[in-house]
């Protein structure tokens, strides 16, 4: 569908031309005066556009890693459903030659009152395999997770951590030739963060695209071959991640998050992805 | 293809419950089939036998309210999902119309029952009931995708779209035929798009009941102008359903 569309003949994997993307932000009406108090007073809300993206131009060329840079809240998963199409620009475009799946909230996709297998079909349909692509891929994601004894039972008494490998594995059976990556390799164990991380890059080595953000920079600095850096609603175009870095130090931190760098597994992050 | 998966899912949830599907609109049926018969006395409301005439325009008036009530919440409950599928936004308001659209079809023994008690047999025009279905289930694809999408920009719509589903109840020619509308508020009623599948609905017991083709065609055209405003409503408002939810 029109969302997701595929451009062909594209010279990168995904392209963003001044892409932008704003919130409706709704807030009580005030000031205007007389002729307006009774708007007022009726609480009547006036709609603002507050955007969270704007002018963001770059682009992904196949078996590349790019790292997205910036603060939490400071746009980085609009980036990443942009480019997936879960979210549609409002200014711009944003061009893709293959589909590119999303994981932005992947395991919060997963459905509580489904089994564990059910899961893997349901989440796979939506991730645009068809059932007869999911049904060989079952083992081998269920054995990923580890939950081969609990494959019938339901979510909901499955722990955090594993449903965010189960999400990882369904993900990646997906063989799509773009994934948008948020946050996943932040929460979960550091085994599982370094089973994501070599699964990348054996991925990358195959010529699949990766966008990602973390908020742990060593591993952007290890994995990634380039950066965007987000800063409140601007991205800053192309440079090294080691750059990115160094000037994300000199932007001023949101205040609500205190430890950026050395909370690896914040509450903050657990929600991000989960 | 996932849209039918999903039905099976949600079908394990209802398999308890399916002889629910019968017993509630065949209730439904005799409480208003009393009530109109019996309590009122013999004034001539609808056509007869009434008991007939009354389940066969309920059971697609059900399938209407429960559908387009939970299309409502079709995107806000399944926002999960929405934000990571990579597969058509409207594919949760499909989703909810073949549900409902299965318990419909599941609840149509009803009809065969009516039919018993009654001892009334279809005329050859009940060839049209699977084209009335088909014209209800477009019509509430528009219904549903404007309903779904309006429900974003104004959160009370949810509230709105009950209480006109329960005026619809009775402007609808659901408890009365068309026949009964006096002749000068007859063309009005036309403008309802539901009038025109109740009517196919009935045509193959009592044949006779659209001699007037007029308002038959205003209302099936209306069907298919809300399915076109349905889909380009929600065309305009899809990129705000998806920062929204």
């Amino acid at each position: 569908m029109a969302r997701t569309q595929v451009t062909r003949g594209l010279g990168s994997v995904v392209e963003f031309e001044d892409a932008g993307l704003y919130l409706p932000v709704r807030e009580r009406r005030r000031g205007g005066g007389r002729r307006q108090r009774l708007r007022r007073m009726a609480g009547e809300t006036v709609q603002d556009k507050v955007w969270q993206i704007r002018d963001a131009t770059f682009s992904v060329a196949e078996g590349e890693a790019v790292a997205i840079v910036g603060y939490p809240e400071s746009g980085r998963d609009i980036l990443l459903r942009l480019a997936a199409g879960t979210l549609l620009p409002d200014a711009g475009t944003v061009r893709r030659s293959v589909p590119v799946v999303g994981m932005v909230g992947v395991a919060r996709a997963l459905n509580r009152n489904y089994t564990v297998r059910q899961n893997v079909h349901l989440l796979g349909g939506l991730l645009g395999m068809t059932q007869e692509e999911v049904i060989p891929k079952v083992p081998e994601i269920i054995a990923f997770a580890g939950l081969e004894k609990q494959t019938d039972k339901y979510l909901g008494s499955i722990p955090l951590a594993v449903r965010i490998r189960l999400a990882w594995g369904i993900s990646m059976a997906t063989q799509a030739r773009a994934f948008a990556v948020s946050q996943v390799l932040v929460v979960g164990d550091p085994a599982t963060r370094e089973d994501c991380w070599r699964e990348i890059e054996r991925r990358k080595a195959d010529g699949v695209a990766f966008l990602v953000t973390s908020d742990r920079p060593s591993d952007l600095l290890r994995f990634c071959d380039r950066a965007i850096l987000v800063d409140k609603d601007h991205a800053l175009g192309d440079m090294t991640v080691a750059d990115a870095l160094a000037r994300l130090k000199t932007f001023k931190r949101p205040k609500a998050i205190k430890q950026f760098i050395d909370d690896e597994s914040s509450d903050d992050a657990d929600d991000e992805f989960l | 293809m996932l849209v039918k998966r999903d039905l099976q899912q949600l079908y394990t949830k209802y398999r308890l419950g399916y002889l629910w599907t019968i017993i509630e609109p065949l209730g439904m049926s005799l409480v208003l089939w009393f009530v109109f018969t019996a309590l009122l006395g013999p004034r001539k409301l609808g056509l007869q036998p009434y008991l007939l005439f009354l389940t066969i325009a309920i059971l697609p008036w059900w399938w209407f309210t429960k559908g387009i009530s939970s299309c409502a919440r079709a995107f806000a409950k399944n926002k999960r999902q929405l934000r990571v599928s990579l597969l058509p936004t409207e594919l949760w308001v499909l989703r909810i119309l073949l549900t409902t659209m299965m318990e419909f079809i599941l609840s149509l023994p009803v009809i065969g029952l009516a039919m018993l008690v009654t001892r009334t047999m279809p005329g050859p025009l009940i060839i049209l009931y699977p084209v009335a279905m088909a014209l209800q289930f477009l019509l509430m694809y528009g219904v549903g995708l404007l309903v779904a999408s309006w429900v974003i920009v104004v959160p009370d719509m949810g509230r709105i779209v009950r209480i006109v589903m329960r005026a619809l109840f009775y402007l609808t020619p659901v408890l009365y035929s068309i026949s009964n509308i006096p002749e000068h508020l007859r063309q009005y009623a036309a403008l309802n798009p539901l009038v025109a599948p109740i009517g196919l609905y009935r045509i193959g017991f009592w044949p006779d009941e659209h001699e007037a083709l007029l308002p038959f065609v205003v209302s099936l055209s209306l069907c298919l102008i809300t399915l076109l405003v349905g889909i380009l409503v929600f065309r305009r408002l899809e990129s705000r359903i998806l920062k929204e939810v």
